[in-house]
């Protein structure tokens, strides 16, 4: 078994430069179309601006430092949102994870919450928390608690049995048998939960603050289409993805199996 | 099979804890302990359901949010999983975009609807589409994942039987990647949803996010929760029927 | 339209005499890995007679998988030849049916339409291969299971569900892959008995690739061993025991004494296995 399993996994990395020979022809295809409906002008009114004309914008909105004050905003009400989210929806994954009961009284309730699009639930926000932050934040914090709720409920269950038998043959307490066996078990789901929780709540804060506010990100994208700024818009958007693809792929680095220190 | 009356406790209390919990609020809304502009009395969100169906035209509201819905979702379906596919059949076209795919999924889509403002117009076809973009990158990660996990030796049963390329597929790898393909269509579709009712609510067009939009602006908030109870049901009714669609496409769990 | 590949079952007994149905002709099978090559079979000649139950044993990493995979044509041998009947297997042989040492039901068909795949993919139409799936299912004992589902059943019926697969392909050859390793003792026990019951009242053909030199003994007519890596033929051991055999048989005489030379052929070559495999773990910390 082992034999075989080495010669299917041998021939399965193709060759380095055939990978960058793609990717090169694949961005400058891009690049290209991009750059012909650009002068083609078949798209009225620059929606699609030349590249350079983006770059351009790009470089003034990042020595802008009004976009970093409102970056800064939107990040700060992100992880706002996201510690208080996920500190909720870890507690309540570990309630309705450890008892069978709780879990098949409550769950149901939350399977169907999980799905909806919590921006509906903006409106009420406003009455409870301001036309401010607060309803940002908690419109995030709404938004990433599901999924972490429901992700660490399920790693719960998912624990191995014998674990959770050699740390009662040790007598832990309650308290030990949380921080020592049950979160180092479910570290995986909690951390993929996070990173399912941390998509959403961006697009909840972002949602909301493109709907009503006066700074932030949204806010942001909001006055460059009012102004029809594309080349700005492109800019801001550029942005928002890097940072939100790297804090993704970031959290998704911790979830990979440890390895120890060479 | 026998269901013993325990089966039944810890539905009931939960049910029991909702009802409980509605009484609750009741009671404290009336004694004037909760601000009842932030939240409305439950008994008026109950009674304002007949009133929303028939003055808000529900129905049609219901019918418009339901159909752009299943419109992302086929689109998703119909290009997320070949697409996931085409990534399985080709190894270097794999490696090089595995991560822009996942690059993608994680990118708030949504703030580009401006964008889809400008070239689809105030329309159905900016949500649908805006629904489908936010919602095809997890298919195509995860019907790769699937097909790409297939357990060895059920390929190898395959093969050791002379299995044409296309009975292999069909017969071997597609169903054993159903359960993954699906859990990457239950993830796009949440974001599908959420971008699909949030653009309605955004650009008060359409459906039910409009309403909300348009309910909360007129103050009436026992509608709005009222409004809310039905989006949910959307959401539900989506997700029953792609659990169906599974259990029927790959039965045996 | 009669399809030549069903036959009617059970299959007509051929008064053949021992002949070869299948050879291992000096196959070598050498692997490149990133620093080094190594040898996994190592210059293997035997062969199989019509009829009879051969087994291949050797410690782990003797390369036994490596030669079923060969022999079933899943990998292609850096050089030598098996041949069946005469003529050279080029990739799997339909002659040759595989039982895979994993679980290997599909879990999304019922025990009938499992067994019923081959022919399924062999364009049986669906009345006739039902019916024979049938057949085989009651041969290995899971008559009131058809309409199961791989997850309702144990483990010793799903490895049970994958030999049925197999047969009901009827092929000329079964090769099977330690089938009962992940059962424990006593249903492997019973379930030896099943599938000698099966060879008997078939006169299948049957090579089986195990570790467990009780199984091998207690299965088969004549065991081959094979030494630790590089994996070489060591010797070929005739079982001179009475047909028809069940499990009973471990407790005579006689048994024990096959069972006993056989370990004295292997001890050395699976201490030697320990040995390295233990080594190179620690080379690689």
């Amino acid at each position: 078994m082992a034999e075989t399993r080495t010669i299917v996994a041998l021939p399965i990395t193709p060759r380095l430069g055939a990978v960058m020979r793609l990717r090169l022809f694949l961005i400058l295809g891009v690049l290209i179309m991009w750059e012909a409906t650009a002068a083609s002008g078949l798209l009225f009114r620059d929606v699609v601006p030349s590249s350079v004309t983006v770059v351009r914008a790009l470089v003034r909105l990042l020595i802008d430092p009004d976009f970093w004050g409102n970056f800064g905003v939107t990040a700060g009400e992100v992880l706002a949102a996201l510690a208080i989210g996920a500190t909720a929806g870890l507690a309540a994954g570990l309630l309705l994870g450890a008892s069978r009961f709780l879990g098949r009284a409550y769950e149901p309730y939350l399977n169907s919450l999980a799905p909806t699009p919590k921006i509906i639930f903006f409106p009420v926000m406003i009455m409870a928390f301001g036309v401010y932050a607060g309803s940002k934040v908690a419109m995030g914090a709404l938004s990433a608690f599901f999924p972490v709720a429901l992700s660490t409920a399920g790693g719960m269950r998912e624990v191995d049995a014998a674990l959770v038998k050699v740390g009662r043959s040790f007598r832990l307490s309650t308290w030990q048998m949380v921080t020592k066996i049950y979160l180092p078990a479910i570290r995986v789901p909690v951390l993929n939960g996070m990173r399912l929780g941390f998509g959403v709540a961006v697009i909840g804060v972002l949602l909301a603050e493109t709907k009503l506010s006066n700074q932030g990100l949204g806010y942001l994208v909001m006055q460059a289409y009012a102004r029809f700024d594309m080349p700005q818009m492109y800019a801001i958007l550029l942005v928002v993805f890097a940072v939100a693809v790297a804090l993704n792929a970031g959290l998704g680095r911790l979830t990979e199996p440890r390895h120890r220190r060479t | 099979m026998s269901i013993s009356r325990a089966d039944h406790a810890p539905a009931l209390v939960g049910a029991a804890t909702l009802l409980g919990l509605f009484a609750l609020l009741e009671l404290a809304i009336r004694a004037g302990l909760v601000d009842r502009y932030v939240v409305p009395p439950p008994s008026d969100v109950v009674a304002s359901f007949a009133r929303i169906v028939t003055e808000e035209d529900i129905p049609h509201r219901f019918a418009q949010t339901a159909l752009e819905g299943l419109g992302a979702a086929v689109l998703i379906a119909l290009v997320g999983i070949p697409a996931g596919l085409l990534l399985y059949r080709h190894m270097v076209l794999r490696v090089a975009v595995q991560s822009w795919v996942a690059a993608l999924a994680a990118a708030p889509l949504v703030l580009a609807y401006p964008l889809f403002l400008v070239i689809f117009g105030r329309s159905a076809m900016t949500i649908v589409m805006m629904g489908f973009i936010s919602g095809v990158a997890p298919v195509t990660l995860k019907t790769l994942e699937g097909l790409s996990a297939t357990r060895r030796v059920l390929i190898d049963v395959g093969r050791s039987l002379k299995l044409t390329p296309a009975q292999q597929f069909r017969l071997v790898l597609l169903p054993a990647a159903v359960p993954t393909i699906f859990v990457g269509l239950r993830l796009g579709l949440v974001f599908a949803l959420i971008n699909i009712v949030g653009l309605e609510f955004l650009i008060n067009f359409g459906g039910l996010g409009q309403l909300i939009n348009e309910l909360a602006e007129r103050y009436d908030l026992a509608g709005t929760y009222a409004a809310i109870a039905f989006v949910v049901l959307v959401s539900v009714l989506f997700f029953l029927a792609l659990e169906r669609t599974e259990r029927w496409l790959r039965p045996g769990r | 339209m009669s399809d030549p590949t069903v036959v009617p079952w059970p299959r007509p007994v051929s008064a053949a005499r021992p002949e070869s149905v299948l050879t291992v002709d000096d196959i070598l099978v050498r692997f490149q890995t990133r620093d080094a090559s190594v040898t996994a079979v190592d210059r293997m000649t035997f062969d199989v007679r019509h009829g009879e139950f051969i087994s291949v044993i050797g410690p782990s990493g003797c390369g036994k998988s490596t030669l079923f995979n060969v022999i079933g044509g899943l990998i292609t041998p850096t050089s030598g030849l098996v041949t069946v009947a005469g003529e050279p297997i080029r990739g799997p042989h339909p002659a040759i049916g595989m039982v895979f040492q994993e679980e290997s039901t599909f879990p999304w068909r019922t025990v009938l339409d499992n067994v019923a795949f081959p022919l399924e993919v062999r364009g049986v139409s669906r009345r006739v291969r039902l019916e024979k799936a049938r057949d085989v299912v009651a041969m290995v004992g899971l008559t009131g299971f058809e309409g199961h589902y791989p997850s309702e059943l144990s483990g010793g019926m799903r490895q049970r569900v994958s030999i049925a697969r197999t047969l009901a392909s009827e092929p000329k050859i079964l090769l099977m892959d330690e089938p009962f390793a992940a059962l424990d003792e006593q249903t492997r026990l019973l379930l030896g008995d099943k599938v000698l019951q099966i060879q008997q009242t078939l006169k299948q053909t049957t090579l089986l690739i195990t570790h467990s030199i009780t199984e091998a003994v207690q299965l088969s007519d004549r065991v081959v061993v094979m030494s630790y890596r590089p994996g070489r033929l060591k010797r070929i051991v005739d079982i001179d025991l009475p047909h028809p055999r069940t499990s009973e048989i471990m407790t005579s005489d006689a048994f024990g004494h096959y069972v006993a030379e056989i370990w004295g052929d292997l001890r050395d070559e699976a201490s030697r296995g320990m040995a390295e495999a233990e080594a190179s773990r620690g080379a690689r910390t």
